[in-house]
């Protein structure tokens, strides 16, 4: 017989797996396929998918606690306590052939999110969690020094060089450096534990690292993203290989991290960084074929892509485009990017500070985090929660940023020095102040609104299903 | 990742002197709180009661699992004990304890690795032969040496 099976018990570190282990060895013994999803305290694991339930025989719920019986409709279930299992697992296995039909409720499945599904966001979480620190402590002591001791040049933004303030922005600086690798290596974590840390990080500096791959820039939080999930699946499907026992012990410390760090270098060395660098290069020959077209378009297409990877090639290509114009004395391009530059962050800042029920304690600290950067020009703060919800946070961002900056192109904000946010106003490096500002305002009060509105349609629609699988 | 990150050998006794369930976690408890592991043994020992009052921990084959989670604890520990005459312990097969795992866990540990270490422990020990050998062990050392096959 083909059978499935949950196992669940109320604290969810013990029963939930053993009873797990029993019914699968109970099952080898007798000659049956069983497998079981742990619904434990690490969350549920193992999870059944719809192909495995379609050919089960029958169904075994040992569970303490409330389980969804919905996915099983129309199959034989038995439901114990999850001693049971424990206790007598032969016993179940036979109660499976005579046990009652699940009846099948009205809803279809399509709500359903697969395993898979979690695992992502589970594995996003992670790896903003950890990157948090990074990026605020980063991100503030680079603002601190930037509002102090910089000073509007034509090369951007420049401190003294030997002042205190170089040094703490060095410090600021090497924080920032670790933000992608960190962010790789713990969404490889979660995906395939700790073997996989190292090639995530690893992965990770070389995604953010455009010298590995000819690239003029790096591929930002996006390729430290793909880098993660790339190392932590190959690590996942190494660790399912069979090696004889003598190689077992150094597997997790030697050979997966060499094969797997192997591996995920090469992708982004012979893969990915031919096209980054491709893509950059028609990025800019379209911006600079643009000279002359319609100002609100520029403005538009500039947002969008400063806000896109906040750091990543896309953003590095308008950010060069408008300091080359500086030079040319077309300074409204670099207007615009300065405005489109803070909105992120900024937006970020004031969705936290308006909603704070739709973001995790962390995030509500790196909101904070984020007002601040923004306020200096360091488009980076936002990256925690375009990481964590890329789907929903990475359209506001740059809708927000697109409206800004088509504003403050058109009626004419400038801007002389290769930096972006409030800052270089303050500084008297823009032309139109008043009008930089209402940009900035508008641009980021989109976003805020924008965030919110998507994050508590995402929720409602949890909502909803949920209420309705009560029902059911 | 491996259990014995969450025991030292303080935490391993080899010949519990206890006649009942209450007499094994005053002991244990005890030891736990002696090594810093707790900051309110009163509040742990009433969450270890408050499981076996859900349903017994002791899950059949002389193994018992005594388990709470709770802030009392400061951090994700493990104590184990050998009751070579076993201790009564209401479990599933009826058979006294005569392994014994206490589990503390805070209410909100960093990350899930403890989680999933406990997850490991609780399959092994469906496993006849892993319990066979922690019953034979008789110094701290051997049952650390089979502990140490607790991995992931």
């Amino acid at each position: 017989m083909k059978i499935v099976a949950i196992t669940a018990c109320p604290v969810g570190i013990a029963h939930t797996y053993m009873a797990a282990e029993k019914l699968s060895k109970t099952g080898i013994e007798l000659g049956h396929d069983v497998k079981v999803e742990t619904h434990g305290s690490i969350g549920i694991e193992n999870g059944l998918t719809e192909q495995e339930i379609k050919e089960a025989d029958g169904v075994i719920i040992a569970a303490d606690k409330t389980v969804d019986l919905e996915r099983f409709a129309g199959k034989r279930v038995v439901v114990v306590p999850v001693a049971d299992a424990i206790k007598q697992p032969a016993e179940l296995i036979e109660r499976v052939k005579t046990a009652p039909i699940q009846k099948a409720t009205t809803r279809t499945q399509d709500a359903k999110k697969g395993k898979d599904g979690n695992i992502v966001y589970r594995a996003l979480m992670n790896g903003v969690s950890h990157m948090i620190p990074f990026v605020v402590v980063g991100g503030l002591l680079i603002a601190l020094a930037l509002a102090i001791g910089g000073e509007p040049t034509a090369n951007g933004l420049a401190i003294p060089e030997g002042s205190i303030w170089q040094k703490v922005l060095d410090v600021g600086a090497a924080s920032f450096m670790f933000m992608v690798p960190i962010l790789a290596g713990y969404i490889a974590y979660a995906i395939a534990d700790r073997p996989a840390l190292a090639p995530g990080i690893v992965g990770g500096y070389i995604a953010a690292n455009g010298s590995f791959y000819g690239s003029e820039a790096g591929a930002g939080f996006l390729g430290g993203i793909l880098a993660g999930f790339a190392a932590g699946y190959l690590v996942r499907w190494i660790k399912t290989w069979k090696v004889p026992q003598m190689i077992q012990p150094i597997m997790p410390i030697l050979v997966i991290p060499i094969v797997s760090m192997t591996a995920i270098a090469a992708l982004f060395i012979f893969v990915v960084g031919a096209p980054i660098a491709g893509l950059m290069e028609g990025l800019t020959t379209m911006l600079q074929g643009m000279e002359g077209s319609s100002k609100i378009v520029l403005g538009l297409l500039l947002g969008a892509m400063i806000a896109f990877d906040m750091g990543g090639p896309v953003n590095k290509v308008a950010f060069l485009f408008g300091a080359s114009m500086i030079a040319e004395g077309q300074t409204g391009i670099m207007g615009a990017i300065a405005v489109a530059i803070c909105i992120p962050p900024l937006g970020m800042g004031i969705a936290t500070f308006i909603r704070k029920k739709l973001f995790v304690k962390e995030e509500q600290e790196a909101g904070k985090a984020a007002f601040m950067m923004g306020l200096v020009g360091i488009t980076e703060g936002a990256i925690p929660f375009a990481a964590g919800d890329p789907l929903r946070v990475i359209p506001a961002n740059m809708i927000g940023a697109m409206v800004g900056a088509a504003i403050a192109i058109t009626v004419g904000v400038t801007n002389n020095v290769p930096h972006g946010g409030p800052v270089v106003a303050v500084l008297g490096a823009v032309d139109n102040v008043i009008m930089f500002f209402i940009s900035v305002i508008i641009g980021s009060l989109i976003t805020a609104f924008m965030t919110i509105f998507l994050k508590e349609r995402a929720q409602n629609k949890v909502k909803q299903s949920e209420s309705l699988k009560q029902v059911g | 990742m491996k259990l014995m990150d969450y025991m030292d050998e303080a935490l391993i006794e080899l010949d519990l002197a206890a006649t009942s369930r209450e007499e094994a976690f005053e002991i244990l408890t005890k030891k736990l709180d002696d090594a810093g592991y707790l900051n309110d043994r009163a509040a742990f020992v009433t969450a270890l009661e408050a499981r076996e009052a859900l349903s017994s921990t002791g899950i059949g084959f002389e193994v018992a699992i005594p388990h709470g989670k709770t802030d009392a604890v400061n951090r994700p520990v493990i104590a184990f004990a050998k009751a070579p005459k076993g201790i009564e312990w209401d479990s599933l097969d009826g058979e006294p304890a005569k392994l014994i795992f206490m589990i503390g866990v805070p209410e909100a540990a960093e990350g899930d690795e403890h989680l999933r270490i406990l997850a490991l422990l609780s399959r092994r020990l469906i496993d006849d032969e892993f319990r066979n050998r922690l019953k034979e062990a008789t110094t701290v050392e051997q049952v650390v040496m089979q502990l140490e096959t607790v991995y992931a």
